[in-house]
């Protein structure tokens, strides 16, 4: 709770000081736009926490990305699917990368970084050479139906003007039921004890590989759903870059949302928030007119600084904690 | 003692977030000053040759008197992401090079509905930006094309590298440079895939690779091609980190001078290679009046002044062949623009 409350400050102080700086930062259009790009790299991030809850890596998350979307103009536009069709395509195909990614890393004993760093390289691949590189999108012809569900906005009434993104609405759908399977099922609980440590987990008897292989195709799942919606929202898709480094932004969030890459911890609110501070960031350096050039310095540098404070809270918190028992062991 | 570490761990994130920001507060004033106009210039990625562009951004920024901020994003999401930003900013115009110009139709009209919106180095023909300044690329391409009949007049075997193949003025100077060899009429709609072997009018070319826009990429796909076909005639460099890289390949392989080099664009490399006779030629662009040009119209526009924009929407800066004949004098010509002399 208290790691939530740090990272809702973090995130607070930078919006604020954005906001000081440039009050443009608080228009409607502003904020309408920081939603949208936080929805689309909070689903990849949740993702992304969910095998780093097992002690895990998924470097393979931003080739999905690029892979969906690659597919997707081509099985809609040159093949003439229909669009539930495509999207059941594309879902099940990211799905089936999940699965294989898991059971690699299960059945086969595959490290995860291998696994998914393979996976990279192999999707992105696939996605260039399906496509001979060219630039695809979706013309103009789904502008005012399937493209709503990355690009709509629904209007919230008493909101002065605020219309909120598509998207975020399927990122609280899919925040309530990470949280709730996270923190309130069985299954949950069981991932979370297997990334503390994966032996004691079996030793329990807990079905450890099943629920690893659920969190890479969760993962992949959560990969699919975004590069569904990046696509859209592009409206095109360049092979080569589609996506590229997002499973970087993902982790980021995640850790910074509380995750640690030794497993075994994790929030899905945290993780959220996490990928808010990345977006607020990357808006606040275009807004106050900070040269690009500098960007991922300024990024790199508050992911770190987030990471050190907190590091500095939980041993804080661990050393009044051990201090109370010895007390008490006195008294 | 650990209330005080824990507190000086929270103030330390807040004051760097905020000291990260503060640095930029002496020029926000400005920036945000409604009495000064404010004006973006955004590229297609991160490249010198936008250090050019920029220096001409400059220069214009001093003689029309207004803010201008150059934004080098990182890919079409990335561009799309800082449109939205700019708006957001209420900036009294934006200059873009699409990075693509059909499918990007959607974020460009956004723009030009709440800015005045105009295009360079590359165009979107069908949105509502108001106009274009930059060269056909595809008759670029075919002076490129020329350049190399002019150094291989006996035709022979050739590969042409490029970024990439997505945005529009790279499709179309490669496909100028293509029908140029082939001997095709002029027709910019045609499209040869890039992994097709194409043969005609005396030349074969072998092959087109991308290196997704690294220089360190395009010298390995410049090394694999000396390894594969090593009796090669012709390299030609299509993106301005190109022919540099071509070069440190054929150095590399010590093939320097046995194969002839074409490039593109004014790299600093490329030029000293014109000098030195590793390259044939070059076809540059003028990026510094993209720069210029872009701003000189935009704050016209921002004036309400709307007779900058020319009938046909279209500002030609033209390109221009250099040769070793002509490259001391643009050198010279480059260094000044640039202030480096």
């Amino acid at each position: 709770m208290i790691k939530l409350l740090g990272i809702l400050a973090l995130l607070f102080a930078v919006c604020a000081t954005t906001a000081k700086l440039n009050p443009d930062f608080l228009g409607v259009y502003n904020i309408q736009n920081v939603v949208r790009w936080t929805s689309l790299f909070g689903i990849i991030s949740i993702g992304a926490a969910f095998v780093i809850i097992t002690g895990g890596i998924d470097l393979s998350i931003g080739s999905v990305v690029g892979l969906v979307g690659c597919v997707m103009p081509i099985l809609l536009v040159n093949k003439g699917w229909p669009a539930w069709l495509m999207l059941l395509a594309v879902m099940g195909m990211a799905l089936l990368i999940g699965l294989i990614h898991g059971l690699l890393i299960t059945k086969m004993r595959l490290q995860p970084f291998v696994v998914t760093l393979c996976g990279l390289l192999i999707y992105r691949g696939i996605g260039r050479w399906i496509t001979n590189d060219r630039t695809i999108g979706f013309g103009s012809e789904f502008n005012d139906n399937l493209r709503l569900v990355a690009t709509g906005k629904v209007h919230i009434p008493g909101l002065n003007g605020f219309a909120m993104p598509v998207p975020a609405f399927i990122l609280i759908a899919l925040v309530i039921v990470s949280a709730l399977f996270l923190n309130r099922t069985i299954w949950g609980r069981h991932l979370l004890a297997l990334g503390r440590s994966e032996e004691a987990a079996r030793y329990s008897g807990i079905r450890t590989d099943r629920l690893v292989i659920l969190a890479y195709v969760i993962c992949s799942g959560m990969a699919g759903i975004a590069g569904i919606l990046f696509a859209l929202d592009a409206n095109a898709v360049q092979p080569a870059s589609h996506g590229s480094f997002y499973e970087l932004y993902a982790i980021a969030a995640a850790v910074l949302g509380g995750c640690s890459l030794r497993g075994g911890e994790g929030s899905i609110i945290g993780v959220v928030i996490g990928a808010a501070i990345m977006r607020v960031l990357y808006n606040s350096i275009n807004l106050l007119g900070i040269p690009t050039q500098l960007e991922f310095a300024i990024i790199g540098s508050v992911i770190l600084l987030g990471v050190v404070a907190d590091e500095i809270v939980r041993r804080a918190l661990r050393n009044r904690a051990a201090r109370k028992r010895l007390k008490r062991g006195n008294e | 003692m650990n209330l005080f570490r824990s507190s000086l761990g929270a103030l330390l994130v807040v004051g760097i977030a905020l000291g990260g920001c503060k640095k930029e507060d002496s020029d926000q004033p400005e920036s945000t000053g409604k009495e000064k106009i404010s004006l973006a210039f955004v590229t297609n990625g991160p490249a010198n040759f936008w250090t050019i562009a920029t220096a001409g951004v400059n220069a214009a920024a001093k003689d029309f008197d207004c803010n201008t901020d150059v934004r080098l994003p990182n890919g079409l999401v990335d561009q799309n992401r800082v449109l939205e930003d700019l708006l957001a900013r209420n900036v009294d115009g934006i200059a873009v090079s699409p990075i693509d110009g059909e499918n990007q139709n959607g974020k460009i009209n956004e723009a030009a509905g709440r800015t005045h919106l105009i295009t360079h180095d590359s165009d979107a023909p069908g949105s509502d930006r108001l106009m274009y300044i930059g060269m056909d690329n595809y008759t670029a391409g075919r002076m490129c094309g020329e350049l190399v009949k002019e150094a291989m007049p006996d035709g022979g075997e050739v590969i042409i590298f490029i970024g990439r193949l997505e945005q529009a003025n790279a499709k179309l100077r490669r496909q100028g440079t293509i029908d140029e060899l082939l001997g095709r009429d002029f027709d910019p709609t045609n499209y040869d895939s890039p992994n097709a072997r194409l043969e005609g009018n005396g030349f074969v070319i072998l092959d087109t690779r991308t290196d997704d826009f690294t220089q360190a990429g395009s010298q390995s796909q410049a090394e694999d091609a000396l390894a594969r076909y090593p009796e090669i005639d012709g390299m030609i460099g299509l993106f301005a980190y190109n022919p540099p890289a071509i070069l440190n390949a054929l150095r590399g392989a010590d093939k320097l001078d046995q194969v002839t080099v074409i490039g593109f664009d004014e790299d600093e490399d490329t030029l000293e290679g014109i000098k030195d006779g590793h390259i044939f030629g070059t076809i540059v662009q003028n990026p510094y009046m993209y720069g210029y040009e872009s701003i000189r119209i935009l704050a016209a526009l921002a004036r309400e002044d709307m007779s900058v924009i020319p009938e046909d929407g279209f500002l030609d800066i033209p390109a221009r062949k250099i040769v070793k004949a002509n490259v001391d004098d643009f050198h010279a010509e480059l260094r000044k623009l640039m202030g480096e002399d």
